[in-house]
C-alpha cells in the first residue's frame, strides 16, 4: 500500500473536469485509489464522490493506492496531480 | 427566421382535437398551457414537430407547449382566434395543477389564501376602531359627540361586515362566481337579521318557523368561519350544477339552486352548528376562569387564539358581562387573560415584521401587530401568526404566561367596587384581582378599562415578551420557498410538472430533460472533457430557460459550491448536472441552487437557477451538460 499527500494548488479545486479525468487516470490501473480529506475518504472511481468531497485550493488530500501495480499508479497519480491540480 | 404564428396556431389546434377539446387556454412567460378535456384525442407525434414547438410537457391535465418568450403570447393570440376558446388566466389553469396538495395542509393554507387579500380592510378597520374605542373611553364628551358616533360607523364597517368580504375572497379562493359568493356574505348580515353583536340572553332574536325547520332571525356579524364553510359548499354546487344542467338553462338554474341550497344550509346546519359550539366554548371558558383559579386561566389564555381562528370567541362579551354584574366578582376578570392573547399575538407579530427580510410580508406584518396591539387579533392571526404557525405558537405560549399572571395578581383596591347592578363587591382596602370595569376592549385601550395600570402593564410586557421573544428565536423566513415561488412567478412550471422528453435510458431508469432547450449530442458539447465523455455518456442542452428540473426522484449526492453543478443519485445512476461550460470560475454569481446535499428530490422539482445573461457576459457558454457518470458500468444506456 503506498500514500502520500497532497496540497492543491489549482483555483477551483477538484471540480468537474479535472475529477473526470483524474477518474480515467486511476482506471488505467488495476489498484483501488481512495483519496481522503480530513476524515471523509472516497474511492476514487466515483466521480460523484469525489466532488462531493469538495476539494478546494489549499486543501490536503491523502492519496491511498493499493494493489499489484501500486507502485506505477502511485507515482502517475502523484505527477498528473502536481500538473493538473 | 420568423414563425409563422398563425400556422402554428392552426397545427396546433388540428393536433389536439379542436378547440372544443380545450377547456381553457392560458400562457405564461414562454409556453402555451392547455388544459384538455379528452386527452385521446391529443397527436402527441405532431404536436412536438410543429414548427415553432420546441417542447412539450404533460402535467395533471395541463398540456404545456414550449414556444418561446415573446413568441408564445402571438401564437396565443392566434391560436385564440384559430379556436374561438376565451382566454383564461394562468391562476385559473394553475389551480388544477395546484390541487394536489395534501389535504391537512391545503386546509391549513385556506383562511391566509382568504385572508391575505381583504387584510387592508380588516387592517384599516381594526386599527381605527381601536383607536375610536380608546379616545372614546379617555375622552368622555368625545363619546357622545357626533365625532364619534360618524367615526364609529366607518371604523367598523369592515368588521360588521366581515362575512362579505371573507365571502367574496373565498369564493375566488374556492372557484364560486365571484358574486354568487357576494349573495351569500350579503345574506349573512342582512339588515333584516338581528346583529349579532346585540344579542344578549335578555335580547333574542325571533324565529321563523318553516315546518319542522326554526331558522333563528340572527347574522353573522363578525363571524368567519361558518362565512368560508358556506362559500365552499356554494362552490361545490356551482361546479356540480355547471357540470350536469344543459347549457341552455345553466344561466338560470345554477346560480339560483346553488344560492338556494346554499341559504338553507347555512342557516339550517351551518349557522346553528356553531352557534351551539360557542355556547360550549362560553360554558367551558366560564367554568374555568371562575372555578379553577390559575391553571384555568392558563389554558384558557392558551385556547383563546384557537378560538379566534375558528371564529368561535364571540360569546364571550357575555362572561364579561355576567361576571361584571355578579354580586360576588363584579369586575371582568376574563379581560386580563383575552388581553394577554392578544397582545401576545401581538408579541409574535411583531417578531416577525422585525425579523422578516421580504419587504412584502414586513408590510403586512408591521400593521397587523400594530392592530393587535390594540386588540384587533384577526390580521396578526390570518395575516402572518397561523400562516407561519411558529409565530401562533409562540403567542398561544406568551398568552398562557401572561393570563396565568393576570388571573394570581391581587393587589388592596384603594376605592369600592361595585358590580353593575349597584352592589358593593369590595370595599376600600380590601384584596381585589385585576380586572376590567367594562368589557370589549383589550391590549393597548385595555389601559382606559383596567383597574390597576402598573400591574397590566407588567400583563403586556410578560405577554408580548415572552410572545417575541419565543417567535424570534423559532421563526426562520423561508428563503428556499420564496426562491421556488419566484421561478414560479416568472413562468415556471409548478412543483407537481413532469417533463416528457427523455434524455438518456438505461436499464437502471430513464433520465428526463432537465432544462428547457435544444438538446444535442454528448460529442457537440463544446467542452473538451465533457464531449469526450470523461465524464460518462450523456446529451447536452441548449438552455432556453433558466431553471434546471430534477429530471428523476432521487436524491441530491453532491452540491458544487459555486452551485452550477449538482450530483444526482437514482436507483444506481448517478447523474451530473452541470450548467454551462468553466462556469465554475463564476464563483456562484448568477446561479441560485435550490437543494442541499442529501436532500430527496422529485421529477420535475427545482433544483438551480441560473442567469444566462450572466453566464453570456462572464464569456462561456452556457450548454448544460446532463451526464451519467456511471454510464460505463450501466447496461442499454442509450443517449439522445
Amino acid at each position: 500500500m503506498k500514500t502520500f499527500e497532497y496540497t492543491i494548488t489549482d483555483p477551483v479545486g477538484i471540480h468537474a473536469r479535472p475529477a473526470g479525468i483524474l477518474v480515467k487516470k486511476v482506471k488505467e490501473f488495476a489498484s483501488t485509489v481512495t483519496i481522503a480529506k480530513g476524515e471523509k475518504s472516497v474511492n476514487a472511481l466515483k466521480l460523484m464522490a469525489l466532488m462531493g468531497l469538495g476539494i478546494k485550493q489549499g486543501d490536503k488530500i491523502t492519496v491511498t493506492v493499493e494493489g499489484d501495480d501500486e507502485e506505477k499508479a502511485a507515482a502517475e497519480i502523484e505527477a498528473f496531480l502536481k500538473a493538473n491540480l | 427566421m420568423a414563425l409563422d404564428y398563425r400556422k402554428c396556431a392552426e397545427e396546433i389546434a388540428a393536433n389536439i382535437g379542436g378547440g372544443s377539446n380545450v377547456i381553457s387556454a392560458a400562457h405564461c412567460a414562454t409556453r402555451l398551457r392547455l388544459v384538455i378535456a379528452d386527452n385521446s384525442k391529443l397527436n402527441k407525434k405532431a404536436l412536438e414537430n410543429v414548427d415553432g414547438v420546441k417542447g412539450m410537457f404533460e402535467s395533471n391535465g395541463q398540456l404545456q407547449l414550449i414556444i418561446g418568450t415573446g413568441t408564445v403570447n402571438k401564437v396565443y393570440d392566434e391560436f385564440l382566434a384559430v379556436t374561438g376558446v376565451s382566454a383564461a388566466s394562468k391562476d385559473d389553469v394553475k389551480k388544477a395543477a395546484a390541487s394536489k396538495m395534501p389535504l391537512w395542509k391545503k386546509i391549513l393554507k385556506t383562511p391566509g389564501d382568504i385572508f391575505v387579500p381583504i387584510l387592508p380592510a380588516i387592517v384599516a378597520s381594526g386599527l381605527m376602531m381601536g383607536l375610536v374605542e380608546a379616545l372614546a373611553k379617555a375622552i368622555p364628551s368625545f363619546a357622545s359627540s357626533g365625532w364619534f358616533g360618524f367615526l364609529d360607523m366607518v371604523a367598523n364597517t369592515a368588521f360588521a361586515l366581515l362575512p362579505v368580504l371573507v365571502a367574496v375572497s373565498a369564493a375566488r379562493v374556492f372557484g364560486a362566481n365571484v358574486f354568487l359568493g357576494a349573495v351569500i356574505g350579503l345574506m349573512m348580515v342582512h339588515p333584516a337579521l338581528m346583529n349579532a353583536w346585540t344579542v344578549t340572553p335578555t335580547n333574542q332574536p325571533a324565529v321563523w318557523v318553516l315546518g319542522f325547520l326554526k331558522i333563528s332571525q340572527v347574522g353573522y356579524q363578525g363571524h368567519v368561519i361558518p362565512v368560508i364553510l358556506a362559500v365552499l359548499l356554494l362552490a361545490y354546487v356551482e361546479k356540480f350544477l355547471h357540470k350536469h344542467v344543459p347549457e341552455m338553462i345553466d344561466l338560470f338554474v345554477t346560480p339560483l339552486v346553488s344560492v338556494i341550497v346554499t341559504a338553507f344550509a347555512t342557516f339550517v346546519v351551518i349557522g346553528p352548528i356553531f352557534s351551539v359550539l360557542e355556547n360550549w366554548v362560553l360554558s367551558g371558558a366560564t367554568w374555568l376562569v371562575t372555578k379553577t383559579g390559575g391553571i384555568g386561566a392558563l389554558i384558557m389564555g392558551a385556547l383563546y387564539p384557537f378560538t379566534v381562528v375558528m371564529g368561535l370567541h364571540h360569546m364571550y362579551n357575555v362572561i364579561e358581562a355576567g361576571m361584571l354584574s355578579s354580586a360576588t366578582l363584579g369586575l371582568n376578570i376574563w379581560m386580563p387573560i383575552a388581553t394577554a392573547a392578544n397582545f401576545a399575538q401581538f408579541g409574535a407579530c411583531l417578531a416577525v415584521a422585525i425579523k422578516c427580510r421580504d419587504k412584502k410580508l414586513k408590510s403586512v406584518a408591521l400593521p397587523s401587530s400594530l392592530s393587535a396591539s390594540l386588540g384587533i387579533t384577526e390580521p396578526a392571526i390570518f395575516g402572518v401568526n397561523f400562516r407561519f404557525m411558529k409565530p401562533f405558537i409562540a403567542g398561544v405560549i406568551g398568552g398562557a404566561v401572561g393570563a396565568l399572571f393576570g388571573s394570581l395578581v391581587h393587589f388592596t383596591t384603594s376605592v369600592d367596587v361595585y358590580n353593575t347592578a349597584g352592589t358593593l363587591v369590595y370595599a376600600a382596602g380590601s384584596k381585589v384581582p385585576l380586572g376590567a370595569t367594562t368589557y370589549g376592549v383589550t391590549g393597548i385601550p385595555g389601559l382606559l378599562a383596567i383597574n390597576n395600570i402598573p400591574l397590566y402593564l407588567i400583563l403586556l410586557l410578560v405577554s408580548a415578551g415572552i410572545a417575541f421573544a419565543i417567535a424570534t428565536v423559532i421563526w426562520k423566513e423561508d428563503k428556499k420557498e420564496e426562491a421556488v415561488d419566484d421561478a414560479r412567478m416568472e413562468g415556471e412550471e409548478a412543483k407537481t410538472v413532469l417533463p416528457v422528453a427523455t434524455v438518456i435510458r438505461c436499464k437502471n431508469g430513464s433520465v428526463l430533460q432537465p432544462v428547457e432547450g435544444t438538446v444535442i449530442s454528448r460529442e457537440a458539447i463544446p467542452d473538451a472533457t465533457f464531449s469526450a465523455g470523461v465524464l460518462g455518456d450523456g446529451v447536452g442542452i441548449q438552455p432556453s430557460a433558466e431553471v434546471v428540473f430534477a429530471p428523476f426522484d432521487g436524491t441530491v449526492s453532491s452540491v458544487a459550491e459555486s452551485r452550477h453543478a449538482v450530483g444526482l443519485e437514482s436507483n444506481g445512476m448517478e447523474l451530473l448536472i452541470h450548467v454551462g461550460v468553466d462556469t465554475v470560475n463564476m464563483n456562484g454569481d448568477g446561479f441560485t441552487c435550490l437543494v442541499k446535499e442529501g436532500d430527496e428530490i422529485k421529477a420535475g422539482q427545482p433544483l438551480i437557477r441560473f442567469s444566462r445573461e450572466k453566464i453570456k457576459a462572464a464569456g462561456y457558454s452556457d450548454t448544460v451538460a446532463v451526464l451519467l457518470t456511471n454510464s460505463d458500468d450501466l447496461e442499454e444506456v442509450v443517449c439522445g
